[in-house]
């Protein structure tokens, strides 16, 4: 149970954020900040994750926007269009009814109080919304009279209508109060008399009943239905706008037939506009109908949707992001873990492969003490033996001849064994001064009788003012022993071997270490970097000595390049800093 | 019983020459291979102690010319390395090797088992 809870916290805070760095493990991972990486991976992972939702999302409520506005327009200018129809045809429908009364009834009848109060029933009956009719003549003076309202011998002579009703057929007024203070309407029929002069049928017509017509259209709660006249006077009663005869800045020019949609702020509101003045074929009216849709509320149903849909985004955004964060953090962990392993690997390698230099020198070394000591053996044996063989002739001399050879040959063995002490020793030396003369006749010690034996020419050339170096001496020493003892496989007897060293600028050396050996094929000199690659047979070879000295020479700050002739020869060159770089080393 | 002994450690072979006279048997010294070789012209030798790792002619190339020149020659390698490394070039005879420091006791007996075995 603990260790669940423990892999868990491991798993919030993975082991690469815990990173120390070690200066030795260091040089060997493939990353350096395994922050940065996690970070960048979870960057770039949730950007190309999440740049397509976006995108579509922006698209989307794009889309939603403009597909709404232009629903809400069409069903605006349709509503318009209806509404409009029905107020022209209620209109319309009474006006020809007048028409009709005027040109069947003739002024006689229609004179006659008894009869226009029977029209006026039958009008009610056919029509409603009639309130009341009467007959005047071309001076105003009103000469019968039917309706609820005690109206008659009243003159109109001065009333505006009674003008407008001379001048046309037909005429239908503005809503007004008028002398009985209720809103009506005035239709008023121009005919002629059997005398020639005219006379007007009028009728009043109650706006209950066109406020009915107009609030039937009314659908939903946001739409508001009412008409204005020419001058911007509420003609009846608007939700936003309110009670009648209200003015009002909707002012449109008289006389368009067209149906028009805007969209217009109101009261911060934003309100889709329908208008369209109600007119027909002979005459025109005084009403401008107005349908006003409230965006807000038509959007509703939209703005419902795109909660959901935000919501439904906003949860695929958080698991989005919360499996890219756990991917990124497992992935980066594992590589860590394998880089770990790795660098670990490489420093033991590296390591393993000092101490099979320090073996291959031991070797060496043993053959190199073994030549003086079979001096020793024999000589001190001979003289046992002068001492055994009783006859022998005994000379002081050559005794003391012996014994002095037995030193030399103790001495011998005494600077081998010192050489190979003050050589191991250099490997736990950090960063010293180095003489450059010294470590190569050191390094080249131990290969003295080899090249004797195969008669290997080995020539070191380097300059009187060639500088001390300053760098790490365990390293560097690494470097040449690796070098040195690859050149000498590589030589065949009677071969030449040199070593050139040259100061390239106050901070630079080169060191060549040439040999006209064996060469290395092209197609190898691209991969002796490359660790385990090896040409020696049978796993004589670790295939680590040239990578190891590669990463070596990096890590001195210098840099290690090779040109190689097949058959011809070999050069390495290798550009060190005369003084290291502390910091870029650590 | 004659021996040949070929070494570039000239004290070495000195001794070793002295020391084999005093338990009667006579030992020539060649130190480089030619000498070797001239030594073996003019005389006549059983057994031909050579040390592998010499200036010029090593020790198996030393083996094969003096092999052409004496086929009924027996031959002993003496090497400063530890481990005994087997000759490539040996023919059905197997090749005796001993390590030095040497013990003249040692080598005096294997001469005579090599002796005695022809």
């Amino acid at each position: 149970m603990l260790k669940i809870f423990q892999d868990f916290l491991k798993s919030l805070w993975p082991e690469f954020y815990r990173h120390r760095t070690n200066v030795h493990l260091n040089s060997f991972y493939t990353f350096t900040n395994y922050r940065y990486l996690w970070f960048i991976s979870i960057s770039v992972l949730a950007a190309t994750a999440l740049a397509p939702i976006c995108i579509a999302t922006l698209i989307y409520y794009q889309l939603i926007e403009t597909s709404v506005d232009s629903d809400l327009n069409h069903r605006t200018k349709q509503l318009t269009v209806a509404a409009k129809s029905a107020v022209t045809f209620f209109m319309e429908e009474r006006l020809n009814a007048l028409t009709f009364t005027v040109n069947e009834n003739g002024y006689e009848q229609l004179t006659d109080n008894t009869r226009l109060a029977e029209i006026l029933k039958n009008l009610k009956l056919g029509f409603g919304g009639v309130t009341d009719l009467s007959v005047l003549d071309a001076d105003g003076n009103q000469v019968a009279y039917a309706g609820p309202f005690n109206l008659e011998g009243k003159n109109y002579k001065n009333q505006s209508w009674f003008e407008q009703s001379l001048k046309q057929i037909n005429y239908i007024s503005e809503v007004f109060t008028g002398y009985r203070d209720v809103p009506h309407i005035i239709i008023t029929v121009r005919s002629v008399k059997p005398d020639g002069s005219s006379f007007i049928l009028r009728a009043t017509l109650d706006t209950e009943r066109l406020m009915q017509t107009l609030s039937s259209y009314k659908t939903g709660d946001y739409a508001d239905i009412f008409l204005v006249n020419h001058e911007g006077k509420l003609q009846t009663p608007s939700i936003h706008y309110g009670a009648i005869f209200t003015p009002t800045n909707l002012i449109f020019p008289a006389g368009s037939d067209e149906s028009e949609v805007i969209e217009i702020f109101l009261n911060g509101k934003s309100i889709i506009s329908g208008h369209s003045s109600i007119s027909r074929d002979l005459t025109s009216t005084p009403f401008t109908l107005m349908v006003l849709k409230e965006k807000a509320g038509m959007l509703k149903f939209w703005q419902d949707m795109s909660f959901k849909f935000n919501w439904i985004m906003g949860a695929s955004v958080v698991v989005i992001l919360i499996v890219i964060t756990f991917a990124s953090t497992f992935m980066v962990n594992k590589l860590y873990r394998a880089d770990k392993a790795k660098a670990e690997t490489m420093m033991q390698m590296e390591q393993s492969q000092q101490l099979a230099s320090i073996g291959q020198l031991a070797a060496g070394v043993a053959h190199e003490i073994n030549n003086p000591l079979a001096v020793i053996n024999q000589t001190a044996g001979y003289m046992k033996d002068l001492f055994s063989f009783k006859d022998q002739e005994r000379d002081d001399d050559e005794i003391v001849e012996y014994i002095d050879s037995i030193l030399d040959a103790v001495d011998r063995c005494g600077t081998i064994t010192r050489q190979l002490l003050g050589f191991v020793r250099q490997f736990d030396v950090k960063i010293k001064k180095v003489n450059l003369q010294k470590l190569i006749s050191q390094v080249l010690s131990f290969h003295k009788k080899e090249a004797e034996y195969r008669r290997i020419h080995v020539t070191v050339s380097i300059p009187d003012s060639f500088p001390e170096l300053e760098t790490d001496s365990s390293k560097f020493q690494q470097v040449l022993v690796n070098l040195i003892n690859n050149a000498f496989q590589a030589v065949e007897e009677g071969n030449c071997l040199d070593i050139i060293a040259s100061q390239l600028s106050p901070n630079t050396i080169e060191l060549v270490i040439h040999d006209t050996g064996c060469g290395i094929p092209e197609e190898n000199l691209k991969k002796i970097h490359e660790p385990f690659f090896s040409t020696k047979k049978n796993g004589s070879g670790t295939g680590l000595g040239l990578s190891i000295t590669y990463g070596l020479v990096k890590k001195l700050g210098g840099r290690i390049s090779v040109q190689s002739t097949e058959g011809v020869g070999t050069s390495f060159t290798i550009h060190l800093p005369v003084k290291i770089n502390e910091g870029r080393n650590a | 019983m004659k021996i040949l002994l070929v070494d570039d450690e000239q004290k070495f072979i000195n001794m070793l020459a002295k020391r084999l006279a005093l338990r009667g048997i006579e030992a020539d010294t060649a130190y480089t291979g030619e000498e070797a070789l001239k030594k073996a012209e003019s005389a006549v030798y059983d057994v031909a102690v050579l040390d592998i790792k010499m200036p010029g002619i090593s020790g198996p190339q030393l083996k094969r010319k003096l092999f052409t020149l004496h086929p009924n020659l027996n031959f002993i390698f003496v090497t400063g390395h530890g481990a005994v490394e087997k000759s490539e070039e040996d023919g059905s005879e197997k090749d005796i090797y001993l390590s030095k420091p040497l013990d003249i006791d040692f080598l005096i007996e294997t001469v005579q088992e090599l002796i005695q075995a022809r």
